[in-house]
C-alpha cells in the first residue's frame, strides 16, 4: 500500500542572504498513512516546520524524495492544507471570509463558498461570530478559524504546526479535545508538531522523536491507547510510561 | 503621534482627577482654549488699524479679517472666482490622480522585488531629499505655461510620498500571511491583492495625507512662476497690485481645499479600517 | 546559529545592495547619454551627462557656482537657525504647559495646512529681493517641523522615567539631563530634518521669483537663457547639497541615538 505521505532522504540547506548556510534537514525519513495521527516532536530549530513547508509545497527539498501517494509534491495544493501556529489570519477579513479564503482561490462560486463556510464555523463552535474580525477574537476563536480554514477545501492531510502553541492550558485542553473529535469525524490524516510530550501521546497514532540540527527521525514510538481517549487517560501508568520514554529520547537532543 | 496622543489623553484624565468639580470645564477647556486663541488672534488683528495708526507704506500692506471676507464673499458671489480656481483643480487634480496611479504599483512592484528595491533606492533618496521644485525651471520649458507643466510638477511633488510609504507598507507585510495564501495555492497577484495592499493600506493612507500637502504646493508654485491662469496667477497679480486682501482669500481657498481634502481622506481610512484595534502611527 | 565550516560569502553577496545602487546609477547616465546617438535632441531642451559634467567642473572653476551658492546660503542660516530657535522654544512650551497647548495646537495646524508660500510674493513685494525676504520664506516654511516635534518630543518623555529618577534621589538638573533631553533630542533632529528640505523650497521659492543671484536665480536664468549644461549643473548642485544635509542628518540620528534606530 502507498503511503499518505512519504519522505526518503530528505535533505535541505537554507542559503539566507549576508549570512551563512543552515543545514536544517538531513537524511530525513518518513511515512505516514492514510488516517493516522502522527505527531514530530523535536529540539527547537531542528527542522519540524522546515518539513512540513516541504511537505505543504512552499519549499522545495534540496534531495531526496518527498511523495504524496506516491506522487513527487511539486507545489501547493489543495488536497493538503496547514494550520499556523501563530493563526496566519487575514486580520481585514471576517471570520467567514476567512474560512472562505482557500475556497476562493480555488475558484468556487461566492455562493456555494457561503455555504461551506457556514457549515464550518458550525463545526468549530463560532456560530454568532461569523462577522467578527479577528482582533475581536480570543487565542482559541482564531485557532479555530484557522482550523475551520484548513478544512474547508477539504483536504486529506491536515499539517499543524504547533498549532496550540499560543493558547492557555485550559483552551488547549479544550482545543484538543475538539481536534480528535474534528478528526474523528473528517477522517483526515495529521500530521501535528508540537512541543508537548503529552499532548503528542495524548492526540497520536505514532509520535516521532527527532534529532537536533541537521534534524532526521530518531525514533518512533507506536501509541497503542485505546480511543476515544479522555483526559483521564493521561494519569495511567501507560501513558507516563510513554511519556518517560520520549522524554530519554528527547533529552539528550537537546542542547542549551 | 499616536503615543503623544494618548499621552495627552493620560495627562488629561490625571487632571480630571485631582479637580472632581471642574470636570465639565476639563472635558471642554482644550477646544474652549483651541478656539478661543483663533478668535483671539482674528480680533485683534481687525481692531490693530483701529487703534493705532499705521504708516501709509504698511496700511498699503494691511487688511483686516472683515475685509478678507467681505473679498471672498464678492469672489463666489460674482463668480469671479471659478475660472481661476476651476484651472487650479484640474490641474491639482490630474497631478494627483496621475501621482496615486504610477505610484501605487511602482511601490508595490519595488516592495516585492529585493533587487528592483535595491537599484532604485539611490533615485528614491535623491529625489525624496531634493526639493521638486528645483525642476520647476526645466518643466516649464519643456512644457510650457500651460495645465501640463502644473501637472507635471504637482505629480512629481506627491509621486514620492505615495510610493514611498507604499513600499514601506508592503515591505511590511507579514511572511506568516504571504505563505498562509501561498499555500492556498496564491499567485503573485493573489498574494498582492489578498495581503501585502492590505496591509499597506494605512501607509498609502498616510503617503496620500502627505501627497495631498505635496500637491496643493506644488500648484500654488507652478502658478506663481509659470502659468497664465489660476488661483495662483490671480494672487500674483493681486500682490503685485497691493490687493492684500485677494491674496488671502487665494490663501484661504488653497488651505480650505487642502484640509477638506485631508478630511476626507481620514473619512476614508476610518471607513477602510474597521478591522484594526489600533490604528497605525504614521 | 552559522555552521562551523560555512565558505564565506563572496565581495558580491556582502556589497550586494551598494554595488547594485551603483549599478543602476550608473546605467541611467550612460542610458542618457547613449540616447543622444539614437535620437538627435534638441540642444535647447536638454543637455547630455558629459556636456553636464564640463559645465559643472567650468562652473566651479571660474567661481560662479560658488558665489550663487554663497549668496543663497546667508538667507538660509539665517532662517533656518531662527526658525530652529522659535520653533524648539514654542514647540517646548506647548508640550509641557498642557494649557498653552491646547490653546496653540489648532493654530498651529492650521497653519500648517495653509500653503504658506502662497504669501511669498507679498513677503517679496513688501521686503524686497534681498536677504531678509528670503529668510522670512524659510523661516515661515522650516519653523513648524521644530514645533511640532519638540512638542511631541516632550510628551513623550515617559512620566514613569521622572519618576523613577525622583525616586533615586536625582535633582532637577538631573531630570533634565537624565530624561528630558535625551529624550526630546531626537525627536528635535528629526524634525530639523524634515526642515532642512522645506528651507530649501523656501530658498527656491524666493529666489525663482525676483532675484539677481542666488543658485535659485541662476537655475531660472540659465533656463531662460537655454543654457542646459550650466542649468542642470545648478540642479545637481542643489541635489547633492539636499542629499547631503538630509542623509547627514540621518547618519548622525544613527550615530547619536542608538536606540530609536528601527522606529
Ligand atoms: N527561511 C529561512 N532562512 C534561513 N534559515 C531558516 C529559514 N527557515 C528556517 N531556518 C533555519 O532552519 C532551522 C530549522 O528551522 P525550523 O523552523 O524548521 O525549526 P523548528 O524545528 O520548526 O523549530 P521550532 O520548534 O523552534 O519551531 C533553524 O535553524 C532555522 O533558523
Ligand atoms: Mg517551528
Amino acid at each position: 500500500m502507498v503511503a499518505c505521505i512519504e519522505g526518503r532522504n530528505v535533505s535541505l540547506t537554507f542559503r539566507p542572504p549576508n549570512r551563512g548556510p543552515v543545514r536544517a534537514l538531513q537524511g530525513f525519513d518518513i511515512d505516514v498513512q492514510d488516517g493516522e495521527f502522527l505527531s514530530i516532536v523535536g529540539p527547537s530549530g531542528c527542522g519540524k516546520s522546515t518539513f512540513l513547508n516541504v511537505v505543504l509545497g512552499l519549499i522545495k527539498a534540496d534531495s531526496g524524495d518527498v511523495l504524496m501517494r506516491g506522487k513527487p509534491i511539486a507545489g501547493p495544493g489543495t488536497d493538503r492544507a496547514m494550520v499556523f501556529q501563530e493563526f496566519g489570519l487575514l486580520p481585514w477579513r471576517t471570520v467567514l471570509n476567512n474560512i472562505e479564503l482557500g475556497l476562493e482561490l480555488k475558484g468556487v462560486p461566492a455562493g456555494q463558498r457561503r455555504d461551506v463556510s457556514q457549515r464550518f464555523v458550525q463545526m468549530v463552535g463560532l456560530s454568532g461570530f461569523e462577522g467578527h474580525y479577528p482582533h475581536e477574537l480570543s487565542g482559541g476563536m482564531k485557532q479555530r478559524v484557522g482550523l475551520a480554514r484548513a478544512l474547508a477545501t477539504d483536504p486529506d492531510v491536515l499539517l499543524m504546526d504547533e498549532p496550540f502553541a499560543a493558547l492557555d492550558a485550559q483552551t488547549r485542553d479544550v482545543m484538543q479535545v475538539e481536534l480528535l473529535r474534528i478528526w474523528h469525524e473528517a477522517k483526515k490524516t495529521v500530521l501535528f508538531v508540537t512541543h508537548q510530550i503529552e499532548e503528542a501521546i495524548y492526540l497520536s497514532d505514532r509520535v516521532m522523536v527527532m534529532t537536533k540540527r541537521p534534524g532526521h527521525a530518531k525514533k518512533i514510538f507506536a501509541i497503542d491507547l485505546p480511543r476515544p481517549r479522555d483526559y483521564e487517560m493521561r494519569v495511567t501508568p501507560e501513558f507516563n510510561e510513554l511519556k518517560l520514554q520520549i522524554w530519554h529520547a528527547l533529552k539528550d537532543e537537546i542542547t542549551v | 503621534m499616536s503615543e503623544s496622543r494618548t499621552i495627552k489623553a493620560a495627562l488629561a484624565s490625571s487632571d480630571e482627577l485631582a479637580a472632581p468639580g471642574k470636570s465639565l470645564w476639563h472635558r471642554i477647556e482644550p477646544a474652549a482654549l483651541g478656539i478661543g486663541s483663533i478668535v483671539a488672534l482674528l480680533v485683534v488683528w481687525e481692531l490693530v488699524p483701529r487703534l493705532i495708526t499705521l504708516s501709509a507704506g504698511t496700511k498699503l500692506f494691511f487688511t483686516t479679517p472683515s475685509q478678507v471676507a467681505g473679498t471672498l464673499w464678492r469672489l463666489f458671489a460674482t463668480g469671479e472666482i471659478w475660472t481661476p480656481l476651476g484651472v487650479s483643480a484640474s490641474g491639482f487634480g490630474l497631478g494627483l490622480l496621475l501621482s496615486i496611479v504610477v505610484g501605487l504599483p511602482l511601490g508595490v512592484l519595488i516592495g516585492r522585488s529585493r533587487t528592483l528595491n535595491d537599484m532604485i533606492d539611490p533615485f528614491i533618496t535623491a529625489f525624496n531629499a531634493t526639493p521638486r521644485l528645483v525642476f520647476l525651471p526645466l518643466v516649464m520649458l519643456w512644457l510650457g505655461l500651460g495645465l501640463w507643466s502644473k501637472v507635471l510638477i504637482v505629480f512629481i511633488g506627491a509621486l514620492f510620498p505615495i510610493l514611498i510609504n507604499t513600499y514601506e507598507g508592503v515591505r511590511n507585510a507579514d511572511k506568516v500571511l504571504i505563505n498562509v495564501v501561498r499555500s492556498f495555492g496564491a499567485k503573485e497577484w493573489d498574494i498582492a491583492r489578498l495581503v501585502v495592499v492590505p496591509n499597506a493600506m494605512p501607509y498609502i493612507i498616510a503617503g496620500l495625507r502627505l501627497a495631498i500637502g505635496r500637491a496643493v504646493l506644488g500648484v500654488v508654485v507652478a502658478e506663481f512662476f509659470g502659468s497664465e491662469s489660476g488661483l495662483g496667477v490671480m494672487m500674483v497679480q493681486a500682490a503685485g497690485r497691493y490687493q492684500v486682501d485677494v491674496v488671502f482669500s487665494g490663501l484661504i481657498i488653497f488651505a480650505v481645499l487642502s484640509l477638506a481634502l485631508t478630511a476626507m481622506v481620514q473619512i476614508l481610512e476610518q471607513r477602510l479600517s474597521r478591522w484594526r484595534p489600533v490604528h497605525v502611527s504614521e | 546559529m552559522q555552521n562551523a565550516g560555512a565558505p564565506r560569502e563572496s565581495f558580491l553577496e556582502r556589497h550586494r545592495k551598494v554595488l547594485l545602487g551603483l549599478l543602476a546609477v550608473l546605467l541611467f547616465f550612460a542610458a542618457w547619454q547613449a540616447a543622444f546617438l539614437v535620437v538627435p535632441f534638441n540642444p535647447l531642451f536638454i543637455s547630455k551627462p558629459n556636456l553636464i559634467a564640463k559645465a559643472f567642473v567650468d562652473l566651479i572653476a571660474d567661481g560662479d557656482m560658488l558665489r550663487d551658492l554663497g549668496v543663497s546660503a546667508m538667507p538660509f542660516l539665517y532662517g533656518f537657525v531662527s526658525a530652529a530657535v522659535v520653533g524648539i522654544v514654542v514647540g517646548i512650551v506647548m508640550g509641557w504647559r498642557v494649557r498653552v497647548g491646547y490653546a496653540l495646537d489648532p493654530l498651529m495646524t492650521v497653519f500648517y495646512a495653509t500653503p504658506l508660500v502662497a504669501l511669498a510674493p507679498l513677503v517679496i513685494v513688501f521686503f524686497g529681493v534681498g536677504v531678509s525676504g528670503k529668510a522670512i520664506i524659510i523661516f515661515s516654511l522650516s519653523v513648524f517641523p521644530f514645533i511640532f516635534n519638540a512638542q511631541a518630543g516632550v510628551r513623550a518623555v515617559d512620566r514613569l522615567l521622572i519618576n523613577v529618577v525622583r525616586s533615586l534621589g536625582g535633582s532637577e538638573w538631573d531630570l533634565y539631563v537624565k530624561v528630558i533631553v535625551p529624550g526630546v533630542l531626537p525627536y528635535i533632529v528629526a524634525g530639523a530634518r524634515i526642515a532642512v528640505g522645506r528651507a530649501l523650497i523656501g530658498i527656491l521659492v524666493g529666489e525663482f521669483f525676483a532675484a539677481s543671484e542666488g543658485i535659485g536665480y541662476a537655475i531660472a536664468r540659465f533656463g531662460d537663457l537655454f543654457a542646459l549644461d550650466k542649468m542642470f549643473a545648478c540642479i545637481l548642485a542643489i541635489m547633492v547639497i539636499a542629499i547631503v544635509l538630509t542623509e547627514g542628518i540621518r547618519w548622525a540620528e544613527r550615530a547619536a541615538f542608538p536606540w530609536r534606530v528601527g522606529r
